[in-house]
């Protein structure tokens, strides 16, 4: 008896100890690990990108919205050629894959495998599938550094394309940085809903009027000065691998006869069903 | 080895004299800077945090910094902010983030709190990051061409994603350098 005393006294607590472990272990690995599985989606929920990245690619909606938008584009051009103002020229893009992303936080780039030789210039507009992605700002011979347009210091001329509703677009920081950017309207009584389409506006000098660049996913009627918007962008900044440059045509209203109707600047039409 | 005995021969050459030592560390020094400036557009699987990935140059100005003078420290910090600034945009420049990096990393009296190992590393790097990133966020607010509510929101989601990442990552970088180094005998304090 005073052995088994003795004994407890000096290994009482690691023998317990050790048992615990072991039990702990069991209940585990019985459960399958399920409420280390759960801890861990817990702790990394933070850092876990957008869920929604993999719909976001491969939305229904937006292939839909998109073969609705080429339908309309072509027959906006067929009666533009009617009219006789051909002014829109159909140029081929550069394909560019995505080789690097900004070497800093405070801006948002992507570095593009293209450069000076392959044609891309300053300026040049860049592409993906979705809509427009942002614009060269640096170029090098094989390479180019690209200013995305969720970049916080980029601010780009939009327009709600179903009201004509003006603003600018900035970048915003935080998990939905690289899908959504924030609208600016100009006016402070503005006709915009959630689902409206957003695209380039003629005011701004960066890009040509008449890209797709999202959706309103929801309105803030009451920010002062002006409301505000939560734009989804339709193109997968955040997940880029591929896109394409065009050339940034100078806007050129003068080109138009003066029979044409009077409004030069809304070049894409409104899907309008 | 033995089938390569004028390398042999030449690694011994190196490692004996002083001069190749040195002129072979400094080569090293060069390409580790180099290495680091391609990392910083990468996002790797692992090292990516909420699409923020570790600042590998505030990495080396610490690890240079560590065992340096005031000087030495400052100098590294201006150096590899430009080329930072070559990386990116000059408009604020990351000269001024990394050079208070050095001035006060090597001003910490390293031998007298901490001691030589990952951990204490690892620290020095946190801290630094989030003085790094307070720098370029009061140049944005003195610059004025963002508002300052957007720079000290941004400020506080990358300062502690990068301190995490960077301060995870920082032993990675140290211990090669640390050791090129000593093994060169490039100047320390």
């Amino acid at each position: 008896m005073f052995t088994v005393r003795r004994w407890w006294e000096r290994f009482g607590t690691r023998t317990l100890l050790t048992g615990a472990a072991i039990g702990v272990a069991l209940v585990l690995r019985q459960t399958q690990g399920a409420f280390l599985l759960e801890s861990y989606q817990l702790i990394t929920k933070p850092f876990q990108g957008s869920p929604d990245r993999a719909i976001q690619l491969e939305n229904a909606q937006t292939i839909e919205l998109q073969q609705r938008l080429t339908e309309l584009q072509n027959r906006n051009q067929r009666l533009e050629e009617l009219l006789g103002f051909n002014q829109t020229q159909k140029t081929k893009g550069i394909p560019a894959p995505v080789i690097g992303r900004s070497a800093d936080h405070w801006w948002s780039h992507v570095i593009l495998g293209r450069g000076r030789k392959d044609g891309v210039e300053l300026n040049s507009v860049v592409m993906s599938p979705g809509g427009v992605v942002g614009r060269v700002n640096k170029v090098t011979d094989h390479a180019s550094q690209v200013i995305l347009l969720s970049d916080a210091f980029n601010q780009v001329g939009v327009t709600v394309s179903r009201t004509r509703a003006t603003g600018v677009i900035k970048g915003q920081s935080g998990e939905k940085a690289g899908s959504q950017v924030i609208m600016e309207f100009f006016d402070k009584n503005v006709d915009v809903r959630r689902g409206d389409t957003v695209v380039t506006s003629s005011f701004s000098k960066k890009l040509p009027a008449g890209l797709p660049v999202g959706r309103v996913e929801s309105v803030d009627m009451g920010k002062s000065p002006a409301p505000e918007a939560v734009i989804q962008l339709t193109a997968p900044i955040a997940a880029l691998e591929w896109t394409s440059i065009f050339p940034n045509l100078p806007a050129e209203p003068e080109t138009i006869t003066p029979e044409a109707p009077p409004s030069p600047g809304t070049l894409t039409p409104s899907p309008k069903p | 080895m033995m089938q390569f005995p004028r390398i042999e021969e030449m690694v011994h050459t190196v490692d004996r004299s002083p001069e190749w030592r040195s002129i072979l560390g400094g080569i090293l020094t060069v390409l580790s800077v180099w290495v680091c400036l391609m990392l910083l557009p990468m996002r790797l699987p692992g090292m990516s945090l909420a699409g923020i990935c570790p600042n590998w140059l505030l990495i080396w100005v610490v690890a240079w910094s560590l065992r340096r003078s005031v000087w030495q420290g400052i100098s590294a910090g201006l150096v590899l902010g430009l080329l930072q600034d070559a990386m990116t945009e000059g408009e604020p420049t990351h000269a001024l983030s990394l050079m208070a990096v050095g001035f006060l990393t090597s001003r910490i009296q390293k031998q007298r709190f901490l001691n030589e190992d990952f951990i204490s590393v690892a620290l020095v790097t946190f801290g630094m990051a989030v003085v790094a990133e307070t720098v370029m966020a009061l140049q944005f607010s003195l610059v004025g061409s963002r508002t300052l509510m957007d720079i000290w929101k941004h400020h506080q989601i990358i300062a502690l994603s990068s301190a995490i990442l960077s301060s995870l990552w920082a032993p990675v970088l140290y211990f090669p350098l640390n050791n090129l180094w000593k093994w060169s005998g490039i100047p320390e304090d």
